[in-house]
Formats: C-alpha cells, structure tokens, sequence
C-alpha cells in the first residue's frame, strides 16, 4: 500500500494514468486495437518531434521561465539547412551547424534579455518568435525567391537525422528523443544542475543568495530550448527532403500542453523528466490515436481538448496529495 | 441497461461487425486530405463517403485522414499515408500537396503493393512517376490560367495572385496558371505571398489585400486560390474602397461566392468540383479492389469550370439539389 501511494505522489504519477485513461478511452469507446496502434509509428513520430523540445521547455518551465519562440524555430532551422545545403548547394555538414547555430544565437538572446531586464518571459519569446517568423519568411524570399526549398541529403546525414527505422515508418528521430531523455534525466535528477533549476524555479533570489549561478543557468535553459527546436526542423527538412516557412503556432501549443500534461507546473519549480516524457507520449496518442478509432473526425478537436482538461485535472488533484503528504507518525 | 452501458454494447456490437464484415475481401479504402472542416475538404470528404456507402455496402469502409492545420503541410500529409498504411489500407487516395516531402510516402504505398490513386494535386505526371492507377482532379495550371484570361478578357490587365500557403506547388501553379491567362491576353499578373499562417485566417488574408490594393493602386484584377480566401479578397476589397473597379475571380466556390456573382461582387470562380474528386478517386479504388476493373482514360479531370454572372443561376440550382 505504501508503495502505491509513493508513486502516486510522484510527479509522473498524473501523466501515467493520464496514458492509461487515454488508452482505455479509446479502446471502449474507439473500438481502437491495441496491437495495430502500438505498431504504428505516426504517433511515436509525433511524439519525438514535440518531445524533443518538450524536454529542454520542460526544464526552463520547472526554473520558472517559458519560451514559445520555439513555434518559430523549428521552421527556422528546418529552413536554414535548406537554404544553406538545397539552395546554395554546400556540403550537409553546414546546414547542420548552420540549424543548431542559428538556434544557439536565438536562444542567447533569448536568455540575456530574460536575465538582463525584467520583462516577462512570455513577451520576450513572443517577440522573438514573430520577428524569427518574419526573418524565415523574408529571409527565405530574399535568398531563394521562394517560400519553399527542396534538399537532397547525403545517405549519412539520411541515416543519422531523418531515416525510417526498423523497416518501417518509424523516424530516426524517436531514437534521438529517448537518448537525450536518459540525458536530461540524468541530468535533472541526479545532478546538481537538476537541484539547481528546481530551486530558481522554486525561489530565484534564494536561489541566487545560495551561489546558484542563476543567470548562467537561465540563459543555458533558452538555449537548449531554441537549439532543440532548429535541431527538430533539421532533422525533418533532412528526412522529408524540403523546408518550407511556416508559423509553427501549434507546436507551441502542443509543446507546452505535453509538459503541462506530463506534471509540470505553469509557475515552476515542480515536475520531472519521466512525467514530460510520459506527458509527450500521452499527448501524441491523443492527437494522433484519434485516427485509429471509430469516432467521426469532425469530433476529434472535442475529445483532444476534454482528455487533456482531464489529465490537467488530475495532475493538479495528486500534486495537492503530495504538497500536503505527511507520514504517519510510527506507534 | 442503463443508457451509458447501452451505447457501449452498441457501440461494441458495431465495432465486433465492422472487424468481422473487415475479415472479407473488401476494400478499406483511406483517403488523406485537407481539413474536416475547410468548406472545399468537407465536399471531396462527402464525395468520399458517398462514393464509400457502395464500399460499405460490400463489407468496406472509407476512412479520411486529414491533419489538423496546414502549417507543416507537406510532411504532415506525408505521415498521414504512411498512417494508412500502418492500419493496413486495401486502397490509398492522396493528393500529391508537396512533391518533395510526399513522394517518398508514395513510393512506400507503391512498393507495399497498395493500389493508389492521386487526386487533387500534383497531376497525370505525379501519378505516372509514383505508378498510381490514375489521377483525378482539376490541372491547377488550367484553373489558374482560366481565371487570368477570363478578367483579361473582361478588360482587366493588372492581376495579382493572392498566395496564402506558399510552397505548395498547386497553389503556386494556380498562380503560375493565372499570371500565364492574364499575359495571354496582354496584361501582367504578380503573385502577392502571405505567410502560411494567414491560410484560413479570413481577417488576416482581408488585410494583406487591402495594404496591397493601396500600395499598388495600378491592380485591377485579383486571384484567390480557395473560396475562404476569396471571400476575404473581396472583403480587402471592400475595405480598400475599391469595390467595383477591382474585379477577383478565385478557386472553387460556396454559398456566399455565388450570391456575390450575383450581385456583380465577384467577377468569376473557377470550380474544380471537389465532390467528383472524392467520388470518383474512392470508386475506381473500390471497384479495382473488389473486382481488379480499371478506367483505362488516365487523368480524370474535373475542373476547370468557369462560373460566371451568365451561369449562376444553373450552378444555384444544381447546389439546391445536392450535386455541387
């Protein structure tokens, strides 16, 4: 019993019955088989794509910040390789770090205005992201002349970044996820840093006036979260042979409601690397195991919203048991 | 029984049939398309699901696919088909949006030796390289190309083309096609780009006209490339004040376009008739899966038909009766 209870005070415990209920759901009211749904990758490809950059946006959440310049990014590095390897027609390798370095300078300037000024996180990331969508668009007109640039890449990069796996339509990508999931676990929970986010996300000035080197670790958040996404759109121009500009407002939306899903709190200082990664995975079973069931597809947005309100719902009900967890005292 | 328990078995009872009618050799055919509710999808989707009820009716089913947005159009639709083939397709219909993202899920449904037809997009020349059984739509070049000589006719010479989803190749070969129709007759067509996130966003598209209409007072001509776009052309018209002197034709067409032909606030919309598209591309599928017949005419076409002030009235009706 004690031990049921321990893992329902965990931060992950809302967003692993979130996955069951969702299952469940869809089986007795979707008529959905499990066996075909678990074979099929479109899901666990959606869920790569988001929850590659649900990790990093996971972190920056638990220290308190949020970044939704990453709607724009992940077109912006998607972009970048094209133009730089399809259009201009230099070697991959330069699109790649052309990708990731465009993701690192957004991400820098996204943290330095956050730690130098006191504007909101939100508006900050909110500019970047228009003007970033802007600088796609325009940039990609002025370069190319189009809005749309075709790349063929070498088998190498193929392989690494966007291939299909196991012989199927599984993405390369899903591999890249769960390894830098182990990453960010280790690094979340077994090392200082991961001690560090949750206590600036807890309380930045304690945080500070305890030696936690605040700033730099701020500004590091926004750059793995603006570098994932451009890694995100690197690996899809590569793997689907083009990039073309787009908004990117629902990856924004789908990121953020994956780590709210998998625990995290809005105001930070709460949450945990399984529940974000349980919380994506729920997140694409919703969005895409609508597809598998029997339900008309004109309701689909209704039951994405009502399943996610639900896993919300209970997130915040075990949080509160948890908060106010007291052992019993021993006879 | 309670009412909630009812619904489950009958639910289950429904779903029990549909695997069991499924252990047959019948076609379950998926469609991947645009947005359930986008007013052009939702008739290719009913064409579909009409065509679907003679695949219902011999133990098959139709399923759509469509994505959610069309933000990330290319490889979203290129998922979907490699969807359909993970829930085990008899028989794929797709349009062929982004060449470059899409053919490689294509070629996988090709080489699966799944039956498929291209509509909408991409042509008789998508069908042949990806070795699809056919290709049924309208020729984008065509419609486009239809819309520029009939204003240029009309004695308007200055056109632009309104292109809210830039990097899809039919909407750029719309705009292609009507640049081309309007040179054809002596006049000059440009291409005004938005950005991706303005498709579907009426006030947006609506705004962008009218700041073009007042920066370059020189167009007289307009083309949209779907019925919501054209109703907020002509409302970026409107707001230019320019209601009368700037005549739009656009793609497809619905309730409100018709009325504005009517009233002389749209000049022409080109129709590609979405229903045939669906009917028909779900039809040869089905009857090749049950019965290995084909239809030996390759490209199917179903546009362009120019609807104009002098044949509304035909069109009205045929929309009364359900066939358009």
């Amino acid at each position: 019993m004690d031990l049921i209870a321990n893992l329902l005070r965990r931060p992950a415990a809302a967003s692993i019955l979130s996955l069951i209920g969702v299952l469940v759901f869809y089986v007795v009211f979707g008529g959905v088989e499990l066996g075909k749904l678990a074979n099929a990758a479109s899901w666990l490809n959606y869920a790569a794509r988001i929850g590659i950059v649900a990790l990093p946006v996971g972190l920056l959440m638990i220290s308190g910040e949020i970044d939704i310049s990453i709607g724009a990014m992940i077109p912006a590095g998607a972009m970048t390789t094209a133009i730089i390897s399809g259009y201009y027609d230099l070697p991959i390798i330069f699109g790649i770090i052309g990708a990731l370095t465009i993701g690192v300078l957004v991400g820098l300037f996204n943290g330095i205005l956050a730690v130098r000024t006191t504007v909101p996180t939100l508006i900050i990331t909110l500019g970047t992201l228009v003007a970033m969508q802007g600088v796609v668009l325009a940039g990609s007109k002025l370069l190319t002349g189009a809005a749309s640039v075709p790349l063929t890449a070498p088998a190498w990069a193929k392989t690494l970044f966007g291939d299909f796996i196991f012989g199927g339509s599984h993405q390369v990508i899903i591999i890249w996820w769960v390894i830098l999931a182990v990453i960010f676990w280790f690094v979340m929970h077994m090392s200082k840093f991961g001690n560090w986010i949750f206590a600036i996300g807890g309380d930045k000035v304690s945080a500070r006036n305890a030696g936690i080197p605040v700033d730099r670790i701020t500004i590091l958040l926004f750059v793995l979260t603006s570098t994932a996404a451009s890694f995100v759109g690197m690996c899809h121009a590569i793997l689907f042979n083009s990039a073309q500009v787009s908004g990117g407002m629902n990856d924004i939306f789908n990121i953020i409601v994956s780590v709210v899903v998998g625990g995290v709190l809005l105001t930070g200082g709460f949450g945990s690397i399984a529940g974000v990664f349980i919380g994506t995975l729920t997140f694409a079973i919703v969005n895409k195991g609508i597809d598998f069931t029997a339900i008309d597809r004109n309701w689909a947005n209704l039951i994405i919203g009502v399943m996610l309100l639900i896993a919300v719902a209970m997130n915040e009900s075990f949080r509160k048991m948890a908060l106010s967890y007291a052992p019993k005292p021993k006879k | 029984m309670t009412k909630f328990s009812r619904f489950a078995a009958t639910a289950t009872t429904a779903i029990v049939a549909a695997c069991a009618a499924g252990a047959v050799m019948a076609a379950d055919i998926f469609v991947v398309g645009g947005k359930p509710d986008d007013p052009f999808w939702s008739r290719v989707k009913l064409g579909a699901e009409e065509a679907g009820k003679v695949a219902e009716a011999q133990g098959g089913s139709v399923t759509w696919l469509g994505p959610q947005n069309y933000d990330n159009l290319g490889p979203d639709a290129a998922e979907l088909i490699r969807q359909a083939i993970d829930q085990g397709a008899d028989a794929i219909v797709g349009p062929d949006w982004v060449p470059e993202a899409m053919d490689p899920a294509f070629q996988a449904v090709v080489d699966a030796g799944i039956p498929l037809v291209i509509y909408n997009a991409g042509g008789i020349e998508a069908a042949d390289r990806l070795g699809a059984l056919n290709y049924v739509g309208a020729v984008d070049y065509k419609s486009g190309f239809a819309g520029g000589e009939y204003l240029g006719n009309a004695g308007h010479k200055n056109g632009a083309c309104v292109n809210t989803l830039p990097g899809a190749a039919n909407l750029e070969a719309f705009c292609t096609g009507f640049n081309d129709g309007i040179a054809s007759v002596g006049g000059t067509g440009s291409v005004l780009q938005l950005p991706a996130t303005a498709f579907g966003d009426a006030t947006a598209v609506a705004q962008a006209v009218r700041a073009h209409l007042l920066q370059n007072p020189e167009i007289d001509a307009m083309f949209a490339v779907g019925d919501g776009d054209t109703n907020a052309t002509v409302s970026g018209i409107a707001q230019a004040g320019k209601t009368g002197s700037v005549k739009v034709c656009g793609m497809n067409f619905n309730d409100t376009i018709l009325a504005n032909i009517q009233a002389g606030t749209q000049a022409c919309a080109i129709d590609q008739q979405g229903y045939q598209q669906g009917f028909f591309a779900v039809s040869i599928l089905n009857n090749f899966v049950n019965y290995g017949v084909t239809i030996p005419t390759r490209e199917i076409l179903t546009g362009p038909g120019v609807i104009d002030a002098a044949n509304v009235e035909l069109v009205i009706e045929g929309v009364k009766a359900g066939a358009r």
